[in-house]
Protein backbone atom coordinates (compact mmCIF):
# COMPACT_ATOMS: atom_id res chain seq x y z
CA UNK A 1 0.00 0.00 0.00
CA UNK A 2 2.75 2.42 0.93
CA UNK A 3 4.85 1.37 -2.02
CA UNK A 4 2.20 2.09 -4.64
CA UNK A 5 2.37 5.91 -4.86
CA UNK A 6 6.16 5.85 -4.82
CA UNK A 7 6.14 3.37 -7.61
CA UNK A 8 3.71 5.38 -9.67
CA UNK A 9 5.95 8.40 -9.25
CA UNK A 10 8.97 6.45 -10.46
CA UNK A 11 6.95 5.21 -13.40
CA UNK A 12 5.85 8.60 -14.57
CA UNK A 13 9.35 10.00 -14.06
CA UNK A 14 10.66 7.15 -16.19
CA UNK A 15 8.22 7.87 -19.00
CA UNK A 16 8.30 11.61 -19.10
CA UNK A 17 11.06 13.09 -21.19
CA UNK A 18 12.05 16.68 -21.51
CA UNK A 19 12.33 18.03 -25.08
CA UNK A 20 15.76 19.42 -24.21
CA UNK A 21 17.05 15.91 -23.46
CA UNK A 22 15.69 14.63 -26.78
CA UNK A 23 17.32 17.50 -28.61
CA UNK A 24 20.63 16.72 -26.91
CA UNK A 25 20.42 13.02 -27.76
CA UNK A 26 19.23 13.50 -31.33
CA UNK A 27 21.55 16.48 -31.85
CA UNK A 28 24.46 14.67 -33.51
CA UNK A 29 22.11 12.92 -35.95
CA UNK A 30 20.35 16.18 -36.71
CA UNK A 31 23.61 18.07 -37.29
CA UNK A 32 24.98 15.35 -39.55
CA UNK A 33 21.77 15.14 -41.60
CA UNK A 34 21.63 18.90 -42.04
CA UNK A 35 25.29 18.85 -43.07
CA UNK A 36 24.94 16.14 -45.71
CA UNK A 37 21.42 16.83 -47.02
CA UNK A 38 20.16 20.35 -46.34
CA UNK A 39 23.29 22.46 -46.79
CA UNK A 40 24.42 20.72 -50.02
CA UNK A 41 21.01 21.24 -51.61
CA UNK A 42 21.17 24.95 -50.87
CA UNK A 43 24.70 25.00 -52.23
CA UNK A 44 23.72 23.17 -55.45
CA UNK A 45 21.02 25.77 -56.04
CA UNK A 46 23.54 28.58 -55.48
CA UNK A 47 26.10 27.01 -57.80
CA UNK A 48 23.48 26.64 -60.51
CA UNK A 49 23.48 30.44 -60.75
CA UNK A 50 27.26 30.60 -61.07
CA UNK A 51 29.95 29.75 -63.60
CA UNK A 52 32.15 27.92 -61.05
CA UNK A 53 34.77 25.76 -62.73
CA UNK A 54 35.84 23.59 -59.82
CA UNK A 55 38.29 25.98 -58.17
CA UNK A 56 38.66 29.66 -57.26
CA UNK A 57 35.93 32.11 -56.29
CA UNK A 58 32.28 31.62 -57.21
CA UNK A 59 30.93 34.30 -59.54
CA UNK A 60 27.21 34.55 -59.99
CA UNK A 61 25.88 34.97 -63.50
CA UNK A 62 22.13 35.02 -62.92
CA UNK A 63 19.93 32.63 -64.82
CA UNK A 64 22.41 32.16 -67.69
CA UNK A 65 22.92 28.44 -67.03
CA UNK A 66 19.20 27.78 -66.99
CA UNK A 67 18.73 29.60 -70.30
CA UNK A 68 21.61 27.62 -71.84
CA UNK A 69 20.48 24.25 -70.50
CA UNK A 70 16.80 24.70 -71.31
CA UNK A 71 17.34 26.11 -74.82
CA UNK A 72 20.04 23.61 -75.82
CA UNK A 73 19.25 20.13 -77.10
CA UNK A 74 21.65 18.17 -74.86
CA UNK A 75 19.54 18.33 -71.72
CA UNK A 76 16.28 17.49 -73.47
CA UNK A 77 17.81 14.56 -75.37
CA UNK A 78 19.25 13.24 -72.17
CA UNK A 79 15.96 13.73 -70.32
CA UNK A 80 14.10 11.78 -73.00
CA UNK A 81 16.70 9.00 -72.80
CA UNK A 82 16.54 8.99 -69.01
CA UNK A 83 12.75 8.74 -69.04
CA UNK A 84 12.91 5.94 -71.59
CA UNK A 85 15.51 4.11 -69.53
CA UNK A 86 13.71 4.60 -66.21
CA UNK A 87 10.27 3.60 -67.49
CA UNK A 88 11.39 0.51 -69.44
CA UNK A 89 13.66 -0.69 -66.64
CA UNK A 90 10.93 -0.13 -64.05
CA UNK A 91 8.34 -2.02 -66.09
CA UNK A 92 10.74 -4.93 -66.56
CA UNK A 93 11.78 -4.95 -62.91
CA UNK A 94 8.27 -4.73 -61.48
CA UNK A 95 6.84 -7.39 -63.80
CA UNK A 96 9.64 -9.83 -63.01
CA UNK A 97 9.56 -8.98 -59.30
CA UNK A 98 5.82 -9.72 -59.17
CA UNK A 99 6.21 -12.96 -61.09
CA UNK A 100 9.06 -14.09 -58.85
CA UNK A 101 7.17 -13.05 -55.73
CA UNK A 102 4.14 -15.09 -56.77
CA UNK A 103 6.39 -18.06 -57.55
CA UNK A 104 7.76 -18.27 -54.00
CA UNK A 105 4.50 -17.61 -52.12
CA UNK A 106 2.57 -20.69 -53.22
CA UNK A 107 3.59 -22.69 -50.19
CA UNK A 108 5.87 -25.02 -52.09
CA UNK A 109 8.91 -26.76 -50.67
CA UNK A 110 12.22 -24.97 -50.99
CA UNK A 111 10.73 -21.49 -51.35
CA UNK A 112 12.89 -20.04 -48.60
CA UNK A 113 15.98 -21.23 -50.46
CA UNK A 114 14.79 -19.63 -53.71
CA UNK A 115 14.10 -16.41 -51.82
CA UNK A 116 17.60 -16.38 -50.37
CA UNK A 117 19.25 -17.04 -53.74
CA UNK A 118 17.10 -14.67 -55.78
CA UNK A 119 18.06 -11.77 -53.52
CA UNK A 120 21.74 -12.15 -54.42
CA UNK A 121 21.93 -9.54 -57.22
CA UNK A 122 20.86 -6.87 -54.72
CA UNK A 123 23.91 -7.32 -52.52
CA UNK A 124 26.66 -7.49 -55.16
CA UNK A 125 28.53 -4.22 -55.74
CA UNK A 126 26.76 -2.70 -58.75
CA UNK A 127 29.98 -1.99 -60.63
CA UNK A 128 31.09 -5.63 -60.33
CA UNK A 129 27.82 -6.88 -61.86
CA UNK A 130 27.95 -4.18 -64.54
CA UNK A 131 31.55 -4.97 -65.50
CA UNK A 132 30.75 -8.69 -65.67
CA UNK A 133 27.76 -8.14 -67.96
CA UNK A 134 29.70 -5.60 -70.01
CA UNK A 135 32.37 -8.21 -70.74
CA UNK A 136 29.79 -10.95 -71.34
CA UNK A 137 28.18 -9.13 -74.24
CA UNK A 138 31.46 -8.48 -76.03
CA UNK A 139 31.59 -10.09 -79.47
CA UNK A 140 33.17 -13.57 -79.59
CA UNK A 141 34.89 -13.58 -76.18
CA UNK A 142 31.72 -12.77 -74.20
CA UNK A 143 29.75 -15.45 -72.41
CA UNK A 144 26.38 -14.25 -73.71
CA UNK A 145 27.54 -14.09 -77.30
CA UNK A 146 28.97 -17.59 -76.97
CA UNK A 147 25.69 -18.94 -75.66
CA UNK A 148 23.94 -17.27 -78.61
CA UNK A 149 26.53 -18.76 -80.94
CA UNK A 150 25.93 -22.17 -79.38
CA UNK A 151 22.23 -21.76 -80.13
CA UNK A 152 23.10 -20.89 -83.72
CA UNK A 153 22.25 -17.20 -83.37
CA UNK A 154 25.75 -15.88 -84.08
CA UNK A 155 28.41 -14.92 -81.57
CA UNK A 156 29.75 -11.68 -83.03
CA UNK A 157 27.13 -9.15 -81.94
CA UNK A 158 28.73 -5.94 -80.68
CA UNK A 159 25.75 -5.10 -78.50
CA UNK A 160 27.35 -2.25 -76.56
CA UNK A 161 29.10 -0.73 -79.56
CA UNK A 162 25.87 -0.03 -81.40
CA UNK A 163 23.75 3.02 -80.51
CA UNK A 164 20.68 1.00 -81.51
CA UNK A 165 21.19 -1.75 -78.92
CA UNK A 166 23.37 -0.34 -76.12
CA UNK A 167 20.50 1.22 -74.16
CA UNK A 168 18.48 -2.00 -74.22
CA UNK A 169 21.43 -4.09 -73.06
CA UNK A 170 21.92 -1.75 -70.11
CA UNK A 171 18.19 -1.92 -69.33
CA UNK A 172 18.42 -5.72 -69.37
CA UNK A 173 21.27 -5.62 -66.88
CA UNK A 174 19.31 -3.14 -64.74
CA UNK A 175 16.51 -5.70 -64.59
CA UNK A 176 18.97 -8.44 -63.58
CA UNK A 177 20.46 -6.29 -60.81
CA UNK A 178 17.37 -4.51 -59.50
CA UNK A 179 14.60 -7.11 -59.54
CA UNK A 180 15.89 -8.72 -56.35
CA UNK A 181 14.96 -5.95 -53.94
CA UNK A 182 11.33 -5.32 -54.98
CA UNK A 183 10.93 -9.09 -55.34
CA UNK A 184 11.58 -9.53 -51.63
CA UNK A 185 9.33 -6.60 -50.68
CA UNK A 186 6.46 -7.92 -52.80
CA UNK A 187 6.91 -11.49 -51.56
CA UNK A 188 6.64 -10.07 -48.02
CA UNK A 189 3.47 -8.20 -48.95
CA UNK A 190 1.91 -11.32 -50.48
CA UNK A 191 2.85 -13.27 -47.34
CA UNK A 192 0.79 -10.84 -45.30
CA UNK A 193 -2.38 -11.44 -47.35
CA UNK A 194 -4.60 -13.38 -44.91
CA UNK A 195 -5.14 -16.99 -45.87
CA UNK A 196 -8.95 -16.49 -45.58
CA UNK A 197 -8.82 -14.30 -48.67
CA UNK A 198 -7.58 -17.23 -50.73
CA UNK A 199 -10.11 -19.55 -49.20
CA UNK A 200 -12.85 -17.13 -50.14
CA UNK A 201 -11.42 -16.90 -53.64
CA UNK A 202 -11.37 -20.68 -53.97
CA UNK A 203 -14.97 -20.93 -52.79
CA UNK A 204 -15.84 -18.38 -55.47
CA UNK A 205 -14.22 -20.78 -57.94
CA UNK A 206 -11.52 -18.30 -58.93
CA UNK A 207 -8.59 -19.83 -60.84
CA UNK A 208 -4.97 -18.92 -60.18
CA UNK A 209 -4.97 -15.96 -62.50
CA UNK A 210 -8.25 -14.52 -61.28
CA UNK A 211 -7.16 -15.13 -57.70
CA UNK A 212 -4.05 -13.05 -58.31
CA UNK A 213 -5.77 -10.31 -60.29
CA UNK A 214 -8.86 -9.80 -58.13
CA UNK A 215 -7.65 -10.75 -54.65
CA UNK A 216 -3.87 -10.58 -54.26
CA UNK A 217 -3.12 -7.54 -56.41
CA UNK A 218 -5.58 -5.12 -54.78
CA UNK A 219 -4.30 -6.12 -51.34
CA UNK A 220 -0.64 -5.51 -52.15
CA UNK A 221 -1.31 -2.34 -54.11
CA UNK A 222 0.10 0.08 -51.50
CA UNK A 223 3.43 -1.76 -51.53
CA UNK A 224 3.32 -2.05 -55.31
CA UNK A 225 2.77 1.69 -55.73
CA UNK A 226 5.73 2.41 -53.50
CA UNK A 227 7.90 -0.10 -55.37
CA UNK A 228 7.04 1.49 -58.73
CA UNK A 229 7.82 4.99 -57.48
CA UNK A 230 11.09 3.90 -55.86
CA UNK A 231 12.19 2.03 -58.97
CA UNK A 232 11.45 5.01 -61.21
CA UNK A 233 13.60 7.17 -58.93
CA UNK A 234 16.46 4.65 -58.68
CA UNK A 235 16.55 3.96 -62.41
CA UNK A 236 16.38 7.66 -63.20
CA UNK A 237 19.54 7.80 -61.11
CA UNK A 238 21.26 4.69 -62.53
CA UNK A 239 24.66 6.34 -62.80
CA UNK A 240 26.70 3.38 -61.57
CA UNK A 241 25.35 0.87 -64.04
CA UNK A 242 25.58 3.11 -67.09
CA UNK A 243 28.98 4.53 -66.25
CA UNK A 244 30.43 1.07 -65.63
CA UNK A 245 29.03 -0.37 -68.86
CA UNK A 246 29.10 2.36 -71.50
CA UNK A 247 30.30 5.67 -69.99
CA UNK A 248 27.26 7.17 -71.74
CA UNK A 249 28.24 5.99 -75.23
CA UNK A 250 28.20 4.98 -78.00
CA UNK A 251 27.31 8.30 -79.64
CA UNK A 252 25.62 9.49 -76.42
CA UNK A 253 22.98 6.77 -76.81
CA UNK A 254 23.10 5.99 -73.07
CA UNK A 255 23.90 9.43 -71.63
CA UNK A 256 21.24 9.56 -68.94
CA UNK A 257 21.06 12.73 -66.83
CA UNK A 258 23.31 11.68 -63.92
CA UNK A 259 25.97 10.69 -66.48
CA UNK A 260 25.57 13.97 -68.36
CA UNK A 261 25.89 15.88 -65.08
CA UNK A 262 29.04 13.96 -64.17
CA UNK A 263 30.62 14.59 -67.57
CA UNK A 264 29.63 18.26 -67.60
CA UNK A 265 31.00 18.89 -64.09
CA UNK A 266 33.76 16.45 -63.35
CA UNK A 267 35.07 15.87 -66.88
CA UNK A 268 34.52 19.26 -68.55
CA UNK A 269 34.88 21.31 -65.35
CA UNK A 270 31.63 23.19 -65.96
CA UNK A 271 30.17 22.85 -62.48
CA UNK A 272 27.67 25.68 -62.90
CA UNK A 273 25.93 23.92 -65.77
CA UNK A 274 26.18 20.58 -63.97
CA UNK A 275 24.53 22.09 -60.87
CA UNK A 276 21.75 23.48 -63.05
CA UNK A 277 21.11 20.02 -64.48
CA UNK A 278 21.19 18.67 -60.92
CA UNK A 279 18.55 21.16 -59.78
CA UNK A 280 16.29 20.50 -62.76
CA UNK A 281 16.43 16.71 -62.42
CA UNK A 282 16.04 16.90 -58.66
CA UNK A 283 12.78 18.78 -59.04
CA UNK A 284 11.45 15.85 -61.06
CA UNK A 285 12.82 13.24 -58.68
CA UNK A 286 11.59 14.96 -55.53
CA UNK A 287 8.11 15.29 -57.05
CA UNK A 288 8.22 11.56 -57.72
CA UNK A 289 9.56 10.86 -54.23
CA UNK A 290 6.73 12.81 -52.64
CA UNK A 291 4.42 10.05 -53.89
CA UNK A 292 6.13 7.59 -51.56
CA UNK A 293 6.32 10.05 -48.70
CA UNK A 294 2.75 9.82 -47.45
CA UNK A 295 2.91 6.06 -47.15
CA UNK A 296 6.32 6.11 -45.51
CA UNK A 297 5.09 8.78 -43.11
CA UNK A 298 2.19 6.60 -42.02
CA UNK A 299 4.56 3.68 -41.64
CA UNK A 300 7.13 5.66 -39.65
CA UNK A 301 4.56 7.03 -37.22
CA UNK A 302 3.84 3.45 -36.15
CA UNK A 303 2.24 1.54 -39.07
CA UNK B 1 -3.93 -30.30 -63.48
CA UNK B 2 -2.61 -28.80 -60.27
CA UNK B 3 0.37 -31.15 -60.33
CA UNK B 4 1.13 -30.00 -63.87
CA UNK B 5 1.09 -26.37 -62.82
CA UNK B 6 3.20 -27.18 -59.76
CA UNK B 7 5.93 -28.67 -61.93
CA UNK B 8 5.56 -25.77 -64.35
CA UNK B 9 6.33 -23.36 -61.50
CA UNK B 10 9.28 -25.50 -60.44
CA UNK B 11 10.78 -25.37 -63.95
CA UNK B 12 10.29 -21.60 -63.95
CA UNK B 13 12.00 -21.32 -60.57
CA UNK B 14 14.95 -23.39 -61.71
CA UNK B 15 15.40 -21.24 -64.83
CA UNK B 16 15.31 -18.05 -62.74
CA UNK B 17 17.81 -19.56 -60.32
CA UNK B 18 20.13 -20.42 -63.21
CA UNK B 19 19.94 -16.88 -64.62
CA UNK B 20 20.83 -15.50 -61.18
CA UNK B 21 23.50 -17.99 -60.14
CA UNK B 22 25.32 -18.61 -63.44
CA UNK B 23 26.97 -15.16 -63.60
CA UNK B 24 28.54 -15.82 -60.21
CA UNK B 25 29.83 -19.20 -61.36
CA UNK B 26 31.19 -17.66 -64.57
CA UNK B 27 33.01 -14.94 -62.64
CA UNK B 28 34.62 -17.57 -60.42
CA UNK B 29 35.42 -19.94 -63.27
CA UNK B 30 36.87 -17.23 -65.52
CA UNK B 31 39.02 -15.95 -62.61
CA UNK B 32 41.13 -19.07 -62.96
CA UNK B 33 41.59 -18.98 -66.72
CA UNK B 34 44.06 -17.28 -69.01
CA UNK B 35 43.24 -14.53 -71.49
CA UNK B 36 43.99 -16.79 -74.47
CA UNK B 37 41.70 -19.53 -73.17
CA UNK B 38 38.89 -17.10 -72.38
CA UNK B 39 39.06 -15.76 -75.91
CA UNK B 40 39.16 -19.25 -77.41
CA UNK B 41 36.19 -20.53 -75.44
CA UNK B 42 34.75 -18.55 -72.51
CA UNK B 43 32.26 -21.31 -71.69
CA UNK B 44 34.76 -24.16 -71.43
CA UNK B 45 37.03 -25.65 -68.83
CA UNK B 46 39.92 -26.22 -71.21
CA UNK B 47 43.40 -24.77 -70.90
CA UNK B 48 45.60 -23.96 -67.98
CA UNK B 49 44.53 -23.28 -64.44
CA UNK B 50 45.84 -19.77 -63.64
CA UNK B 51 45.49 -19.01 -59.92
CA UNK B 52 48.10 -16.27 -60.38
CA UNK B 53 45.22 -14.11 -61.66
CA UNK B 54 44.32 -13.57 -58.01
CA UNK B 55 47.79 -12.43 -57.06
CA UNK B 56 47.79 -10.01 -59.98
CA UNK B 57 44.36 -8.70 -59.02
CA UNK B 58 45.42 -8.26 -55.39
CA UNK B 59 48.67 -6.45 -56.25
CA UNK B 60 47.45 -4.64 -59.35
CA UNK B 61 49.40 -3.95 -62.52
CA UNK B 62 53.13 -3.18 -62.09
CA UNK B 63 53.38 0.24 -60.46
CA UNK B 64 49.60 0.44 -60.05
CA UNK B 65 47.14 -0.36 -57.31
CA UNK B 66 45.18 -3.54 -56.83
CA UNK B 67 42.46 -5.02 -54.71
CA UNK B 68 44.77 -5.13 -51.68
CA UNK B 69 44.44 -1.35 -51.49
CA UNK B 70 40.77 -1.25 -52.45
CA UNK B 71 39.93 -3.87 -49.88
CA UNK B 72 41.54 -2.03 -46.98
CA UNK B 73 39.94 1.25 -48.04
CA UNK B 74 36.52 -0.39 -48.28
CA UNK B 75 36.95 -1.93 -44.83
CA UNK B 76 37.88 1.45 -43.34
CA UNK B 77 35.02 3.30 -45.04
CA UNK B 78 32.51 0.60 -44.11
CA UNK B 79 33.64 0.41 -40.50
CA UNK B 80 33.45 4.17 -39.95
CA UNK B 81 30.11 4.52 -41.75
CA UNK B 82 28.31 1.56 -40.19
CA UNK B 83 29.47 2.07 -36.60
CA UNK B 84 28.90 5.83 -36.63
CA UNK B 85 25.44 5.51 -38.21
CA UNK B 86 24.44 2.79 -35.73
CA UNK B 87 25.52 4.76 -32.64
CA UNK B 88 24.26 8.20 -33.62
CA UNK B 89 21.15 6.79 -35.30
CA UNK B 90 20.18 4.52 -32.41
CA UNK B 91 20.47 7.24 -29.78
CA UNK B 92 18.43 9.66 -31.89
CA UNK B 93 15.79 7.05 -32.75
CA UNK B 94 15.36 5.96 -29.14
CA UNK B 95 14.93 9.41 -27.67
CA UNK B 96 12.57 10.49 -30.43
CA UNK B 97 10.50 7.37 -29.72
CA UNK B 98 9.95 8.65 -26.14
CA UNK B 99 8.25 11.82 -27.36
CA UNK B 100 4.45 12.07 -27.43
CA UNK B 101 2.92 10.79 -30.70
CA UNK B 102 2.13 14.18 -32.21
CA UNK B 103 5.71 15.32 -31.75
CA UNK B 104 7.18 12.11 -33.05
CA UNK B 105 5.31 12.43 -36.34
CA UNK B 106 6.66 15.96 -36.77
CA UNK B 107 10.25 15.14 -35.90
CA UNK B 108 10.27 12.08 -38.17
CA UNK B 109 9.44 14.27 -41.17
CA UNK B 110 13.14 15.27 -41.13
CA UNK B 111 14.57 11.83 -41.96
CA UNK B 112 11.58 11.07 -44.19
CA UNK B 113 12.20 14.09 -46.39
CA UNK B 114 15.91 13.29 -46.44
CA UNK B 115 15.18 9.87 -47.95
CA UNK B 116 13.78 11.44 -51.13
CA UNK B 117 16.73 13.77 -51.76
CA UNK B 118 18.52 12.45 -54.86
CA UNK B 119 22.30 12.05 -54.87
CA UNK B 120 22.70 14.28 -57.93
CA UNK B 121 21.41 17.20 -55.89
CA UNK B 122 24.28 16.73 -53.41
CA UNK B 123 27.25 15.54 -55.43
CA UNK B 124 28.83 18.83 -56.51
CA UNK B 125 28.80 20.45 -53.05
CA UNK B 126 30.33 17.26 -51.59
CA UNK B 127 33.18 17.65 -54.05
CA UNK B 128 33.42 21.37 -53.41
CA UNK B 129 33.62 21.02 -49.61
CA UNK B 130 35.97 18.02 -49.68
CA UNK B 131 38.22 19.92 -52.04
CA UNK B 132 38.14 23.11 -49.94
CA UNK B 133 38.88 21.22 -46.73
CA UNK B 134 41.66 19.21 -48.37
CA UNK B 135 40.01 15.87 -47.64
CA UNK B 136 39.60 14.60 -51.20
CA UNK B 137 41.00 11.05 -51.48
CA UNK B 138 40.42 10.51 -47.75
CA UNK B 139 38.48 7.27 -47.12
CA UNK B 140 37.86 8.15 -43.46
CA UNK B 141 36.04 11.35 -44.43
CA UNK B 142 33.99 9.44 -47.00
CA UNK B 143 33.04 7.00 -44.22
CA UNK B 144 31.68 9.88 -42.12
CA UNK B 145 29.77 11.18 -45.14
CA UNK B 146 28.26 7.73 -45.77
CA UNK B 147 27.23 7.57 -42.10
CA UNK B 148 25.32 10.82 -42.57
CA UNK B 149 23.67 9.57 -45.73
CA UNK B 150 22.65 6.30 -44.03
CA UNK B 151 21.13 8.09 -41.03
CA UNK B 152 17.59 8.71 -42.32
CA UNK B 153 16.92 5.03 -43.00
CA UNK B 154 18.74 3.97 -39.83
CA UNK B 155 16.68 6.33 -37.67
CA UNK B 156 13.37 5.40 -39.31
CA UNK B 157 13.84 1.65 -38.95
CA UNK B 158 15.17 1.82 -35.40
CA UNK B 159 12.46 4.26 -34.37
CA UNK B 160 9.79 1.85 -35.60
CA UNK B 161 11.42 -0.80 -33.44
CA UNK B 162 11.92 1.36 -30.33
CA UNK B 163 8.31 2.60 -30.40
CA UNK B 164 7.22 -0.95 -29.66
CA UNK B 165 9.86 -1.47 -26.99
CA UNK B 166 8.04 -2.68 -23.84
CA UNK B 167 7.71 0.30 -21.52
CA UNK B 168 7.79 -1.98 -18.44
CA UNK B 169 11.47 -2.63 -19.14
CA UNK B 170 12.19 1.07 -19.36
CA UNK B 171 10.28 1.65 -16.14
CA UNK B 172 12.38 -1.02 -14.47
CA UNK B 173 15.41 1.07 -15.36
CA UNK B 174 13.81 4.17 -13.87
CA UNK B 175 13.00 2.30 -10.65
CA UNK B 176 16.62 1.23 -10.40
CA UNK B 177 17.49 4.90 -10.56
CA UNK B 178 19.01 4.81 -14.01
CA UNK B 179 18.69 7.98 -16.05
CA UNK B 180 17.45 7.99 -19.63
CA UNK B 181 20.91 7.53 -21.09
CA UNK B 182 21.90 4.67 -18.81
CA UNK B 183 18.53 2.96 -19.28
CA UNK B 184 19.21 3.14 -22.99
CA UNK B 185 22.75 1.81 -22.73
CA UNK B 186 22.14 -0.95 -20.18
CA UNK B 187 18.62 -2.16 -20.93
CA UNK B 188 17.48 -1.04 -24.39
CA UNK B 189 20.64 -1.63 -26.43
CA UNK B 190 21.31 -5.20 -25.22
CA UNK B 191 17.70 -6.14 -26.03
CA UNK B 192 17.79 -4.47 -29.47
CA UNK B 193 20.82 -6.22 -30.89
CA UNK B 194 18.96 -8.03 -33.72
CA UNK B 195 17.47 -4.77 -35.03
CA UNK B 196 20.75 -2.91 -34.71
CA UNK B 197 22.44 -5.73 -36.60
CA UNK B 198 19.78 -5.74 -39.35
CA UNK B 199 20.09 -2.00 -39.95
CA UNK B 200 23.88 -2.15 -39.86
CA UNK B 201 23.95 -4.95 -42.42
CA UNK B 202 21.74 -2.96 -44.80
CA UNK B 203 24.04 0.02 -44.35
CA UNK B 204 27.07 -2.20 -44.93
CA UNK B 205 25.70 -3.53 -48.22
CA UNK B 206 24.89 -0.02 -49.43
CA UNK B 207 28.30 1.34 -48.43
CA UNK B 208 30.14 -1.64 -49.95
CA UNK B 209 28.62 -0.93 -53.38
CA UNK B 210 28.34 2.89 -53.39
CA UNK B 211 29.98 4.30 -56.53
CA UNK B 212 28.47 7.62 -57.60
CA UNK B 213 29.88 9.61 -54.66
CA UNK B 214 33.08 7.62 -54.23
CA UNK B 215 34.10 8.10 -57.86
CA UNK B 216 34.03 11.86 -57.30
CA UNK B 217 35.65 12.02 -53.86
CA UNK B 218 38.20 9.21 -54.17
CA UNK B 219 39.98 9.93 -57.42
CA UNK B 220 43.47 8.76 -56.47
CA UNK B 221 43.76 4.99 -57.06
CA UNK B 222 45.38 4.34 -53.65
CA UNK B 223 42.37 5.87 -51.87
CA UNK B 224 39.65 4.04 -53.78
CA UNK B 225 37.09 1.60 -52.45
CA UNK B 226 36.23 -1.69 -54.15
CA UNK B 227 33.40 -0.52 -56.44
CA UNK B 228 35.42 2.40 -57.82
CA UNK B 229 38.55 0.24 -57.84
CA UNK B 230 36.75 -2.26 -60.08
CA UNK B 231 36.40 0.48 -62.71
CA UNK B 232 39.97 1.79 -62.38
CA UNK B 233 41.19 -1.76 -62.50
CA UNK B 234 39.20 -2.59 -65.59
CA UNK B 235 40.78 0.26 -67.51
CA UNK B 236 44.31 -0.68 -66.46
CA UNK B 237 43.89 -4.39 -67.30
CA UNK B 238 41.87 -3.76 -70.46
CA UNK B 239 43.66 -6.44 -72.45
CA UNK B 240 43.75 -9.14 -69.79
CA UNK B 241 40.42 -10.53 -68.63
CA UNK B 242 41.81 -13.13 -66.17
CA UNK B 243 42.86 -10.63 -63.47
CA UNK B 244 39.67 -8.60 -64.08
CA UNK B 245 37.52 -11.63 -63.29
CA UNK B 246 39.72 -12.43 -60.30
CA UNK B 247 39.09 -8.85 -59.18
CA UNK B 248 35.34 -9.29 -59.60
CA UNK B 249 35.59 -12.43 -57.46
CA UNK B 250 37.45 -10.51 -54.77
CA UNK B 251 34.80 -7.76 -54.89
CA UNK B 252 31.92 -10.21 -54.64
CA UNK B 253 33.03 -13.02 -52.31
CA UNK B 254 33.11 -10.94 -49.07
CA UNK B 255 29.50 -9.78 -49.50
CA UNK B 256 28.42 -13.30 -50.36
CA UNK B 257 29.95 -14.56 -47.11
CA UNK B 258 28.25 -11.82 -45.10
CA UNK B 259 24.97 -12.44 -46.89
CA UNK B 260 24.89 -16.19 -46.39
CA UNK B 261 25.86 -15.80 -42.74
CA UNK B 262 23.14 -13.25 -42.00
CA UNK B 263 20.55 -13.71 -44.73
CA UNK B 264 17.65 -14.11 -42.27
CA UNK B 265 18.58 -10.88 -40.52
CA UNK B 266 19.05 -9.05 -43.82
CA UNK B 267 15.65 -10.06 -45.18
CA UNK B 268 14.11 -9.02 -41.85
CA UNK B 269 15.81 -5.66 -42.29
CA UNK B 270 14.29 -5.32 -45.75
CA UNK B 271 10.82 -6.09 -44.44
CA UNK B 272 11.34 -3.57 -41.62
CA UNK B 273 11.43 -0.96 -44.35
CA UNK B 274 15.07 -0.94 -45.27
CA UNK B 275 16.20 0.26 -48.66
CA UNK B 276 19.69 0.63 -50.01
CA UNK B 277 19.23 4.39 -50.08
Amino acid sequence: MAGAPARRRATSAGLRIRPRVVLLAAGPALVLMVAVFALPIVQTIQLSFSDWRGFGPIDFIGIGNYVDVLTGSEFWNSLRLTAQFAVLATVGIVVFALLLAVAVTRGQKGDSVFRAIWFLPAIVPGTAAAVFWGISVQPNSGVINNILGFLGLGSDHAWLASPQTALYVVIGVAVWISTAFPFLLLAGAIDRVPIEVYEAARIDGAGQWRQFWYFTLPLIRPVLTMVVALQLIWNFNAFTLVWAMTKGGPAESTTILPVLLYQEGFKNGDFGTAATMGVLSSILLIALGAVTLRRSAARAAGE
Amino acid sequence: MSRLSASGWLVFKLIVTAVIVLPFLFILLLSFRSMADIFRNPLGFTGNWVPENFARAWNGPPGGTGFGHYFINSLLVAFVAVVLAAIIGAVAAYFVSLLPGRWRARVLMIPLIATIVPTIALLIPFFQVFSAWGILNNPFAVGVLYAGLSLPMTVLILHAFFVDFPSELREAGAIDGLGHFRTFARIVVPLSKPSLLAVSLLNLIWVWGETQIAIVLLQKATSQTIPVGVLTFQSSFMSDLGPIFAGLSLATIPVLIVYFTFNKTISQGVSMGGTFR
